[in-house]
């Protein structure tokens, strides 16, 4: 063990990522029982790996030259594939944000999930996702990072499955599974072909080898793609994204972590990571910018037909998941990453604070919060309100930063319809933002509202003035994370020379907007955006904010269009269709009659071929000894004539 | 008399007549008379080798003498088996012992 | 063929009544239908094998020979008839097939064997001992067959316990 403490960079990546594992093992196997005792293990786990991660992020801040331990699992010297860390400041910026997110939402959980029967389960399962993502996040290799990527996967099955007496929710948890799986073969795929091909899997060889163009261009671009198959997968991209408005099964601290600020976002965080490798291939780029459009654009429109507090918040994390996809795929290496972690702060705050309305008024329907008083909780609809700023990208908040960034990025690409399309994409997302902000704030008697039994009531109770430690205890992480989205955006500098390294200004012109080239181009851009923002809000207020607004939406007047966008396009009747028509009706048919006929036939003929042939040749054992002995005999005599004469 | 071939041919014989007893009789009291020729068909074998080719006399009649102590222990056993079957079948026919038929 | 008269005429004579004795006896161990009749056949054809023995040079083993197959175990054989009575029993019929098989058969073994006799060319080893006396046989045993003597002894022992179990457990079972 001493030599953990020789280097203490080693000693904190180790503990930091193994920590969460032993806490998890310590609960499933000993503290089961005792729901208090869990939750410390985990909470005080997950603070450890915090500090750890603080500490690695300062004590590197200023390295500049990654810091990388791996071991080499080598089966071939034509292979290489490393095990271990390598912390280089993208790998140390998702670390802090992963650790501290996980840590909020851990301690806002004991608020949240006080007196739930699996408690305990429900730390286990925190602690596992927390060991698989942060070591996932320092993986140095690409056969690591799939590892704990599907740990990661496992996690999020579980915890989606939280609540597996539901049926809803265990369904939801296999399509998660399944579906993400879908994109998971081609993401392995990819790995193999790049294994085969170039035999090397470490980040930062690869990374440097395509930029290099040392791997052939056709080589890439397969693999690239292949690879880019898991991110639709993992980040909800176009094909594959219904699974995750049906991941909002589960507990909401769950929602806030792993199906908004981090899982999903770790198939961005590795397109990022081998983001010289996409760059290499053009093709690659292309498609992953055209699925991003079209995801960030879908999930809008899905977004603005829902009255599902936390569907509406998942369809937005699709939608800026694919907004990110989109700076990525248009050559944005710092863009993407920073939306990455702005996203992940103001996205989780947004979820934290659905889950305190839903927590309190135990429905997820912002009529009905909106109805019973859910804008007298204060803590939850400030942050909120801070938080749909953020998400609309409105100064001064991080997400204004943010998304410029990317627009930035899109706007110097030569053709002009991604700009537009991203522009277009921050109109529906300032409007469904503050559609929903305006239901719960500013509510409305409607006669259109469902009337549930718990939803009316509650709200006179519960004012701000009597509320326990539970609540507190999730305001506090919601506070902090409020405060972080104000003023996150003004970090953009530093961060990016942080992320990019003092000798990328090229990359870093190519990326911010502040190059000295842009001059006019860039303020019309950064009035454009503000401004389909602020018309989104404008249009959210007319609709449902001003008094006598008839709170009914544009949509209720093109009713197909609304039933198209609230069936998610049709999504997921489409793949139960061709599951139903072409798996089930045609493949599965054909394999069971292939299984009853051929396969069973086959062995039921073999069978009978058996016992047939024994029937005939059974009269040979005539139990007459000396038949046998003659028939031996005879042969040994042949034998001897044939070899001897 | 005096050549190996003489021997060989008659210990050749001897073992194929007792083959053929084997094969053929019913009697299992034959079948074990018939196997006692062959033993002695392969006792006439070593001897004849032993004195024509082998290097040391002493050898082949150090078999046989094996060859005599395995037949009488082979006549042992089957004297005693053939006994047993008497009383379980009361016949000593080999041909009515085929409980192993197909 | 002048082998044919004086000592030397004695022992050729002696020596091919020697092989008729033994393959008379052969045959009449085998192909009568009277199992005493082979029993009788069994100890010509043994005695004659005695007497090979004799020609091939070895008295001792001669001797042995009479001594156990002759003493002992055509006598076993005897007992055996005496307890089963195979004589008071019926008498099988033979069945052609079978005959023609087992002489084809043995036939077929029997110039295979010729082949191998007739076409191997048998070379004597270049340094022969002559020492036939039954006191190097005593010591061979003893020193370099000594694990053998003492397996074919453990063999005999089995041998005898087996026979006894044998025989006394069906009389145990038929009663």
């Amino acid at each position: 063990m001493m030599w953990l403490f020789k280097d203490p960079v080693l000693a904190a990546a180790c503990t930091g990522t193994w920590l969460p594992f032993l806490a998890m093992l310590v609960i499933l196997i000993f503290t089961r029982r005792n729901q208090r005792l869990s939750a410390g293990i985990s909470i005080a786990s997950i603070v450890t790996s915090l500090i750890c991660a603080i500490y690695l992020f300062t004590k590197l801040f200023h390295a500049g030259v990654p810091v990388q331990y791996e071991v080499a699992w080598a089966m071939t010297p034509d292979l290489y594939v490393p095990f271990g860390y390598l912390l280089d400041p993208h790998s140390l910026l998702m670390l802090l944000i992963v650790a501290t997110i996980a840590c909020l939402v851990q301690i806002y959980s004991v608020g949240y999930m006080a007196g739930d029967p699996g408690f305990s389960r429900y730390y286990a399962f925190q602690s596992l996702f927390a060991w698989a993502m942060l070591t996932m996040v320092i993986a140095p290799g690409m056969l690591q990072l799939y590892i704990f990527w599907e740990l990661v996967g496992l996690a999020s099955y579980l915890l989606i499955g939280y609540y597996y007496e539901k049926y809803s929710a265990s369904q939801a948890g296999k399509k998660a599974f399944v579906v993400t799986r879908l994109g998971d073969i081609g993401f392995f795929l990819g790995l193999i072909f790049l294994m085969l091909g170039y035999g090397d899997l470490g980040i930062l060889n690869i990374n440097q080898a395509a930029a290099g163009h040392q791997i052939p261009g056709p080589l890439v671009t397969i693999s690239a793609l292949l690879i880019f198959c898991g991110v639709i997968g993992k980040s909800a991209q176009f094909p594959l994204l219904t699974w995750l408005p049906d991941a909002m099964e589960g507990p909401t601290p769950v929602s806030a972590l792993l199906h908004s600020a981090t899982m999903v976002a770790a198939g961005v965080y590795m397109m990022s990571r081998i983001f010289p490798f996409f760059a290499a291939s053009p093709d690659a780029m292309a498609v992953a910018l055209a699925i991003g459009t079209v995801t960030m654009l879908l999930a809008s429109t899905m977004a603005m037909a829902t009255y599902d507090l936390k569907q509406v918040w998942a369809y937005s994390t699709v939608s800026q998941l694919g907004f990110m996809v989109m700076g990525l795929g248009a050559g944005g290496y710092f863009a993407g990453v920073f939306h990455l972690t702005t996203h992940a702060g103001f996205k989780a705050l947004l979820f934290l604070c659905s889950g305190m309305f839903i927590h309190e008024f135990h429905t997820n329907d912002m009529r009905v919060i909106g109805q019973s008083g859910g804008r007298n909780l204060k803590v939850p609809m400030i942050s909120m309100t801070i938080g749909a700023l953020a998400l609309s990208g409105l100064f001064p908040f991080s997400g204004f930063f943010s998304k410029e960034a990317i627009m930035g990025v899109l706007a110097q690409h030569t053709n002009k319809v991604w700009l537009f399309a991203g522009l277009l994409g921050a109109l529906m997302t300032a409007y469904y933002s503050f559609r929903l902000i305006f239901f719960v704030a500013l509510p409305r008697k409607l006669a259109t509202v469902p009337a549930e039994d718990h939803g009316h009531g509650h709200g006179a109770d519960h004012g701000d003035e009597h509320h326990g430690n539970a609540y507190w205890a999730m305001a506090w992480p919601v506070m902090f994370l409020a405060s972080v989205t104000c003023v996150l955006g003004f970090f953009q500098a530093p961060l990016e020379q942080f992320l990019t390294g003092g000798h990328a200004a090229a990359a870093a012109h190519g990326a911010g907007q502040e190059g000295a080239g842009h001059g006019m181009g860039h303020y019309v851009l950064l009035a454009g955006a503000i401004g389909c923002a602020l018309a989104g809000l404008a249009w959210a207020w007319v609709e449902f904010g001003r008094k006598r607004a008839p709170q009914e939406g544009f949509l209720k007047k093109f009713p197909l269009a609304e039933i198209l966008f609230a069936r998610r396009w049709y999504l997921d009747d489409f793949y139960r269709k061709a599951l139903d028509t072409l798996v089930y009706g045609g493949l599965t048919s054909l394999f069971t009659r292939n299984d009853r006929r051929v396969i069973d036939g086959a062995i039921d003929g073999i069978c009978k071929l058996t016992v047939g042939t024994g029937r005939m040749t059974s009269f040979m054992q005539s139990g007459m000894l000396q038949y046998n002995l003659l028939v031996m005999v005879a042969g040994i005599g042949l034998v001897l004539l044939f070899f001897f004469i | 008399m005096n050549s190996l071939s003489t021997y060989l041919i008659l210990a050749a014989m001897l073992f194929c007549l007792g083959l053929l007893g084997v094969l053929q009789r019913r009697n299992l009291i034959g079948m074990l008379i018939a196997i006692e020729l062959m033993l002695g068909g392969a006792s006439i074998n070593f001897m004849a080798f032993n004195r024509f080719l082998a290097p040391e006399p002493a050898v082949g009649q150090i078999i046989t003498l094996f060859v005599m102590g395995i037949a009488a222990a082979e006549a042992a056993i089957g004297l005693s088996i053939i006994l047993a079957l008497f009383r379980q079948m009361r016949s000593i026919n080999v041909e009515r012992a085929q409980r192993l038929s197909g | 063929m002048s082998a044919w008269f004086g000592i030397e005429g004695v022992a050729h004579l002696a020596f091919w009544v020697v092989v008729g004795i033994t393959l008379g006896g052969a045959g009449l161990a085998v192909f009568p239908r009277n199992i005493l009749h082979n029993v009788v056949g069994l100890i010509l054809a043994l005695s004659g094998v005695a007497g090979i023995y004799l020609f091939l040079g070895s008295m001792f083993i001669a001797l042995m020979q009479l001594l156990i197959y002759v003493g002992a175990i055509c006598i076993a054989i005897i007992f055996a008839i005496m307890l089963s009575r195979p004589l008071h029993l019926e008498v099988p019929v033979r069945r052609l097939p079978k005959v023609v098989g087992g002489v084809g058969a043995a036939l077929v073994f029997f110039l295979g064997l010729l082949g191998v006799i007739v076409k191997t060319c048998w070379q004597a080893a270049p340094e022969r001992g002559t020492d036939w006396s039954i006191k190097t046989i005593g010591d061979l045993l003893l020193t370099r067959y000594d694990l053998a003597f003492e397996v074919i002894s453990l063999v005999l022992l089995v041998a005898i316990i087996g026979a006894i179990v044998t025989a006394g457990f069906s009389r145990r079972l038929s009663s």
